[in-house]
């Protein structure tokens, strides 16, 4: 079988790639390359040289805190026992406050730590973005980068901050835990009447398939045209050759349509983009606008009829 | 070498952890809607029967409350029959010990053993439970069996869980009564104290946390806690009846009573039982409890759930009929 | 017309799987094929199939609208039009058009001198499509248990299997799925804003970046750059599990776990190491 290109077989390297001059030096500088075998596998074999510089330092410190608040809590949870905080970490979470504290600061003990990790963590991303966008402006890139990691942290402060902010107490914020966290989006969806009706959830769902279905036609065609140098996507966008009229010539043979070598990242971005937008969106009218999902698709026509099986079901709470 | 010999355990264990088909399947909705029971045959559950029912015994001749002092319950019930019932309550609770478990042998009629008042209370529970809540045991009934299995203290009973579920009390580590794998809420980390909300009569009990309207504003409770401690307790009913949120409801819309299945009515009025037992019957037993009855954590007596019953099966004992032979246990 | 401009030198006869040179030929942007026919064939004969359930059923409103499989008393064996058997022919015709339509791409693939990971990729799909309809319903031995064709009737279908194992997000398949969904987007999101921000740079006017610009922002910022050959392979890869592993976790429900979810990590917490 020919090589399928999905795997490196050969991994050589010379001195690391310094990459684009980084202007300051010491502690502001760039740190060491290094290279892994692993990775080369699958991509670039080289790993760093890394740039932390101020917001950097200050996001890891902040997103560290963050870490280590959730992270004690879940252990002091089971009485600082090391083995009973391996074996129920999934179970484990750092709770929010109970409803009675509304969006007042409750103790420490009582929701006061969510609070902090959920302001650390908060600062610790803003930070983060940015870095993600100084460091794009700096290297002369455009902010694409920074705006896609903006529609993610959208959804993140909807979920932490806007909607728990609107509905007017901190208890409806997620908690952080691997199970819990799994339990707060069941429940949400059991209040407010199955999420699945609510249409930005469809929009949400439909750009998280939409994204996974490009990357798969899109890492498909670069892979499968690369013996045309199709993974050069820059230089195939300024000027064009062979790998990406073949790849375009692909998809309009297949389905009639086909982006370009450009195009494609747009559309790739937007998918990306809109998966937490509407998402967002989607928490943020739920109990500020909409209280029942189901019951707002039967009033604007969503549901199906499906033929009554046990007729005269009725509430018998309701009974005389 | 090493390494493909952990993989192979770790896979093992995940392997062991599933089950295999074929697997029983029923449809209880409009095709098409997953409105399906799904069930595993090889599910390890205890297949349990009621013990055969004892020979009937003539109700003529004089009545036990006229013979014996102080008969409380079942006393206009002739010699023969009382004396049956009792034979027949002896094997469904204390097989063991025999009459000595409640009675003083020298003196049968004394109450100064705690059995004896705790079960004289009882069988008035089964009678409550056989007159009044037709519209959920309808059709079999209940005896003693049902719940205690021929041990002396049922073996699905719950206590309140005290302080202890809102975790470490000094600095930090709260938990807020959840994030276990509590084993009476199907191991989810959802609330797991959520028993004396539901399960007895207080003003905070509706597990109805959907709102009758689409539109907001909405009133800011229930809020999210409000639905993990209604799913929280809907996981310890499927649990019990070991059955999946479809059997019940169609999840298109938890609330309406329209998609759900008779099945649901049925719950309905078991949970108005159970809460009637619990108020009415079993908490108010408390003081009549040696501590080594009592709770654990806050020393609260020990209450009923569906799993009480049901041991993880749609029907206690498979609907088996466990009344017609002891119609005195029905009466009010 | 509908060529582009620099289509025609790639028009060119020969590198067919099958029918060799009677169906080797375009209309209008679409390559046709032995597998172009057969999918035209499948998707119209279902789209009738399509239309003729909806025009005999209760709604043409497009949410509401709903082809049902049948009862689980039909077991594996057919059944009538109108109690699902509309539901099995057009299960049929979608196999066929989507099998079809991967087989076309593998011969589209060949006249370009190109690799089958377009192909293989939609395979993936395909055979997650299969797990939900043929797969999964023969292991729990009733065609009743695929899902419904509509709108929201297969969102219904989605939240009531859901529900049939209590609380599907403890499904560790599930999990490992919608991990590598998020993990997709995520990679996607940042693939896709590196390109475009290095041939769209900060300052109008300024010459387009390069891969090494890429290189510097990824390795500045995350210690890492996989690189641009690198990322399709990565890309590909989460897309492709996120498809299996969706099949995995559907497919184990039911046949593999019939409690709810959350009980199958009992394995986990009863280990011996914990004692």
């Amino acid at each position: 079988m020919a090589y399928q290109n999905i795997f490196n077989r050969v991994q050589v390297h010379g001195a690391p790639e310094p990459g684009v001059p980084h202007p300051k030096g010491g502690i502001w500088g760039r740190g060491k390359a290094r290279f892994s075998r692993l990775f080369g596998r699958v991509g670039d074999a080289q790993v760093g040289p890394g740039y932390l510089g101020t917001t950097g330092l200050l996001s890891l410190l902040f997103g560290i805190a963050a870490f280590e608040i959730i992270g004690f809590n879940m252990w002091a949870s089971v009485g600082w026992d090391p083995v009973e905080f391996i074996r129920l970490l999934p179970w484990l979470a750092l709770e929010p406050p109970a409803p009675e504290w509304g969006l007042r600061i409750p103790p420490l003990n009582e929701g006061g730590w969510f609070i902090l990790a959920g302001l650390c963590l908060l600062i610790s991303v803003l930070l983060w973005w940015v870095r993600m966008y100084r460091r794009a402006t700096e290297l002369g890139m455009g902010t694409h980068v920074a705006w896609a990691f903006a529609s993610a942290i959208w959804l993140f402060l909807v979920l932490g901050l806007i909607r728990p902010i609107m509905m007017g107490s901190w208890s409806e914020a997620v908690p952080y835990g691997i199970f819990p966290h799994l339990d707060w989006t069941t429940a949400f969806s059991l209040r407010y009447g199955n999420l699945m009706y609510n249409p930005f959830h469809m929009l949400s769902i439909t750009f998280l398939y939409g994204s996974v279905l490009l990357f798969a036609m899109h890492g498909a065609t670069i892979l499968a045209s690369g013996n045309y140098g199709s993974h050069r996507e820059i230089e195939q966008i300024v000027d064009r050759g062979t790998a990406a009229e073949r790849g375009a010539i692909f998809w309009r043979w297949t389905m009639g349509f086909n982006a370009t070598f450009e195009s494609i990242h747009r559309w790739a971005w937007w998918f990306a983009v809109l998966t937490t937008l509407t998402g967002g969106i989607g928490i943020l009218l739920t109990g500020t606008v909409v209280d029942n999902w189901y019951l707002w698709g039967l009033e604007h026509g969503l549901v199906p009829p499906y033929p009554e099986v046990f007729p005269g079901m009725a509430d018998p709470a309701a009974a005389p | 070498m090493t390494r493909r010999l952990i993989l192979l355990v770790c896979a093992s264990f995940v392997m062991v952890a599933c089950e295999r088909p074929p697997i029983e399947t029923s449809q209880n909705g409009y095709r098409g809607t997953a409105m399906v029971d799904v069930s595993n045959p090889r599910d390890p559950m205890v297949a349990m029967e009621y013990p055969a029912a004892l020979p009937a015994a003539p109700s003529s001749g004089p009545k036990a409350g006229e013979v014996y002092e102080n008969v409380q319950v079942l006393g206009d019930l002739s010699v023969a029959e009382f004396t049956r019932v009792m034979t027949a309550i002896t094997a469904w609770v204390s097989p063991e010990q025999g009459c000595n478990y409640c009675h003083n042998g020298a003196e049968f009629a004394s109450d100064d053993m705690y059995t004896k008042v705790v079960s004289r209370r009882m069988i008035e529970m089964t009678q409550h439970i056989n007159s009044e809540y037709e519209s959920h045991v309808g059709g079999a009934g209940v005896n003693c069996y049902t719940c205690h299995r021929g041990k002396n203290v049922p073996e699905y009973i719950w206590f309140e869980q005290g302080d202890s579920a809102n975790g470490n009390k000094y600095f930090m580590g709260w938990r807020n009564g959840q994030n276990r794998p509590g084993a009476d809420v199907a191991l989810t980390s959802l609330p797991s104290d959520v028993f004396v909300q539901y399960l007895t009569a207080n003003d905070n009990n509706s597990a109805r946390v959907a709102s009758d309207t689409a539109h907001s504003p909405s009133p800011k409770e229930p809020g999210i806690t409000a639905a993990e401690h209604s799913f929280a307790i809907m996981a310890n009913w499927s649990q019990s009846l070991g059955v999946n949120c479809t059997y019940c409801h169609n999840s298109a819309s938890f609330q309406s009573w329209e998609q759900s299945t008779p099945a649901r009515t049925k719950a309905h009025h078991g949970l108005n039982m159970v809460r009637s037992l619990n108020s009415d019957y079993l908490i108010p037993l408390e003081s009549a409890y040696p501590a080594n009855r009592l709770g654990p954590e806050i020393g609260d007596a020990p209450k009923a759930y569906c799993l009480t019953c049901h041991q993880g099966q749609k029907k206690p004992l498979g609907g088996a009929d466990a009344i017609t032979a002891y119609p005195s246990l029905a009466k009010n | 017309m509908s060529m582009l401009s620099f289509e025609k030198k790639y028009r060119v006869r020969g590198g067919t799987l099958i029918g060799g040179d009677l169906f080797d030929f375009w209309v209008g942007p679409f390559y046709v094929g032995f597998f172009g026919v057969t999918t035209l064939f499948f998707t119209l004969l279902g789209v009738v199939f399509i239309f003729y359930g909806i025009a005999t059923g209760p709604t043409w409103n497009v949410w509401q609208i709903s082809i049902a499989p049948p009862d689980l008393s039909y077991g594996l064996g057919f059944a009538p039009i109108q109690e699902g058997g509309l539901w099995q022919l057009i299960t049929i015709c979608a196999i066929g058009a989507f099998v079809s339509w991967a087989l076309r791409q593998a011969e589209i693939s060949r006249k370009l001198g190109m690799n089958y990971h377009v192909p293989i990729a939609f395979g993936v799909a395909v055979f997650a499509y299969i797990t939900l309809v043929v797969i999964r319903p023969v292991l729990m031995g009733a065609w009743g248990h695929g899902f419904p064709y509509g709108i929201m009737s297969h969102l219904d279908w989605v939240s009531n299997t859901g529900y049939q194992y209590l609380h599907f997000h403890y499904n560790p398949a599930h999990i490992i799925a919608a991990s590598l969904f998020f993990a997709t987007v995520l990679a996607l999101g940042m693939h896709g804003g590196a390109i475009l921000s290095a041939t769209n740079p900060h300052k109008k006017g300024d010459t387009v970046k390069t891969p090494y610009h890429e290189n510097s922002y990824f390795r500045d910022t995350i210690q890492y750059s996989i690189g641009s050959q690198g990322i399709h392979r990565l890309g590909l890869l989460l897309a492709l599990n996120a498809g299996l592993w969706s099949a995995i976790c559907i497919v184990i429900s039911g046949p593999f776990w019939t409690r709810g979810w959350p009980e199958w990590y009992d394995w986990w917490l009863s280990l011996p190491i914990w004692a």
